[in-house]
């Protein structure tokens, strides 16, 4: 029983962290129309910069400071290399842009920082168990979950309550309406690609947290992010959260079990959902017909 | 009179489909210009031409005396340019008055409280989603939206269609309240006869290309000549008008 709990609270931390980096793909996925392979790489740049700046800027400083600079490189990336791809329709193109971007960022995070794994020194106030018989609930995975919480809900309320927001959902409906109305759907993209990177930097700390830091860490995270995103339904932002953390939940069981089958388990989710739920839990039908 | 929107013999392109074959046009201030059409004429592509949606690779398109052929939609729309595009595109998911929200709205006589004055019966369904209104709420909203940016003229792509007889004389009326409100309308329009009956000028357009311009009133009394050139009796479009129409809106 106390296996079942710890293997699941394990998993259910893995599927924040897919939760984390489904959120910012799910936003670049419906409003930029890019399938961001390079995902992994920005919650690489988040997690190395804030690993960085924790001497000067402390551990509190650099979990904002680094996911909001991973978000200033999204920006100068959307604007260089994405942007003159939009009107490319065959999404081949973005594919493999960002396909060829994680490549290079994961190298030039080798070349700067190193081959070996870094750990990431979280402070201690939020790094005890909280009680003695469940060692594994630590503060700091509470944090991560709270903070995780609160990201998200941030994301919702700007989303439902401010003009940008709404701007994005228009945009999501319908690119070209929007821009006639008069709204720069440039800057709309833009700003967008760099939430949906301050997201994936958000994601690179707490794993960092966790996981500590190495090179190819974002690689292990992206793939279930895809996943989590079609068991939630393309273009719902609730199901891209819930589909992380379900997938995660899963495979955390399934480990008490059976190992061998944690990460085969949640294809077999996704197989499944696809087959009877092709939309996904909360997608909108035919949001990308 | 002033020119406030001119195209100049554009040619425009779906991929590798040339659908514009040097379409001219011109609208003066405080004008109603009709364009009438059959199905697949041309008509949504030029008015997309103009508003930056299709830019076109040929000619020129001149709005308030500044070349904006290759300027952006967003652009275009800043100058005060407002569209309302066929089918409506109401964002469904977004409230009424959240739909009132997206336009980069600028400074003149039209704000949010005007507007919803206007209409009032979106301002009575102001919390709904786009989706769930009727056609003809959707009509207004549609129309309603480009309000916002104080538009000097405005494209509007087949208000009337799908829309039930008694809506779409409130749309034409709307209309006729924009010309006295100072604005320059140009309105694509496969209903001839309405259109023409509050027109000042007529275009007909057939296959990307300007067939007939003149004055409305002369068209109006020609139905043999609207029939020929924009009618939907003629060959090629009536099956295919039939099975693309969308269901009158029930009110």
């Amino acid at each position: 029983m106390e296996l079942l709990l710890f293997n699941a609270f394990n998993g259910l931390i893995q599927g924040v962290f897919y939760a984390l980096m489904a959120l910012g793909l799910a936003l670049i996925l419906s409003l930029n129309s890019v399938i961001n392979m390079a995902h992994g790489g920005f919650l690489v740049i988040g997690a190395y910069l804030a690993y960085t700046l924790i001497p000067y800027l402390g551990f509190w400083g650099a979990l904002i400071v680094g996911p909001v600079l991973a978000g200033v490189i999204g920006l100068i990336v959307e604007r260089i290399l994405i942007r003159p791809i939009y009107k490319r329709v065959d999404p081949i193109y973005s594919l493999l842009l960002t396909f060829g971007l994680a490549l290079i960022i994961e190298d030039m995070t080798r070349t700067i920082w190193g081959p070996q794994g870094l750990p990431l020194e979280v402070p201690d106030i939020i790094n005890s168990p909280v009680s003695e018989v469940y060692f594994f609930i630590t503060g700091y995975r509470l944090f991560v979950m709270g903070v995780t919480a609160a990201a998200a809900i941030g994301l919702y309320l700007l989303l439902r309550y401010t003009l940008l927001g709404i701007r994005i959902r228009a945009g999501i409906r319908d690119l070209e309406t929007t821009a006639a109305l008069g709204v720069n759907i440039y800057k709309l993209r833009a700003l967008n690609f760099g939430f949906g990177c301050i997201f994936a930097g958000l994601a690179g700390v707490l794993a960092a947290g966790v996981l500590g830091l190495t090179p190819p860490m974002g690689n292990s995270l992206i793939m279930p992010s895809f996943v989590a995103i079609i068991i939630g339904g393309v273009g719902s932002l609730f199901g891209a959260v819930l589909g992380g953390l379900i997938i995660g939940l899963a495979a955390g069981v399934v480990t008490t079990y059976y190992p061998a089958a944690s990460e085969a388990v949640i294809y077999l989710m996704m197989l499944i959902v696809l087959v009877v739920r092709p939309r996904g839990l909360f997608g909108e039908e035919g949001l990308f017909e | 009179m002033t020119t406030v929107l001119r195209a100049n013999d554009i040619h425009s392109f779906y991929g590798k489909s040339h659908i514009l074959h040097g379409v001219s046009l011109e609208v003066n201030e405080g004008e109603i210009v009709a364009v009438l059409g059959r199905n697949g004429a041309g008509k949504t592509t030029t008015v997309r031409s103009l508003i930056g949606l299709t830019p076109p690779r040929q000619g020129s398109v001149e709005i308030f005396g500044k070349d904006t052929t290759r300027w952006p939609a967003h652009r275009i729309a800043g100058l005060g340019v407002g569209y309302v595009p066929e089918g409506r595109k109401i964002f469904g998911s977004l409230t009424v008055l959240e739909n009132l929200k997206v336009p980069q709205a600028r400074p003149g006589q039209w704000t949010l409280d005007r507007v919803l004055e206007l209409f009032p019966r979106l301002n009575e369904r102001r919390s709904q989603l786009g989706r769930q209104l009727s056609g003809g709420e959707q009509e207004m909203l549609s129309i309603a939206r480009p309000l916002l940016l104080n538009p000097r003229i405005m494209l509007l792509d087949e208000p009337s269609q799908g829309l039930a007889p008694l809506i779409v004389r409130e749309v034409m009326k709307v209309v006729q309240r924009m010309r006295q409100e100072g604005l320059s309308v140009l309105l694509i329009e496969q209903n001839a006869p309405l259109c023409l009956s509050i027109a000042d000028r007529a275009y007909i357009l057939d296959d990307g290309k300007v067939v007939y311009s003149g004055k409305a009133a002369d068209l109006a009394k020609d139905t043999e000549l609207v029939n020929k050139l924009a009618g939907a009796s003629s060959k090629g479009a009536t099956p295919s008008h039939a099975a693309n129409a969308p269901q009158p809106a029930v009110n």
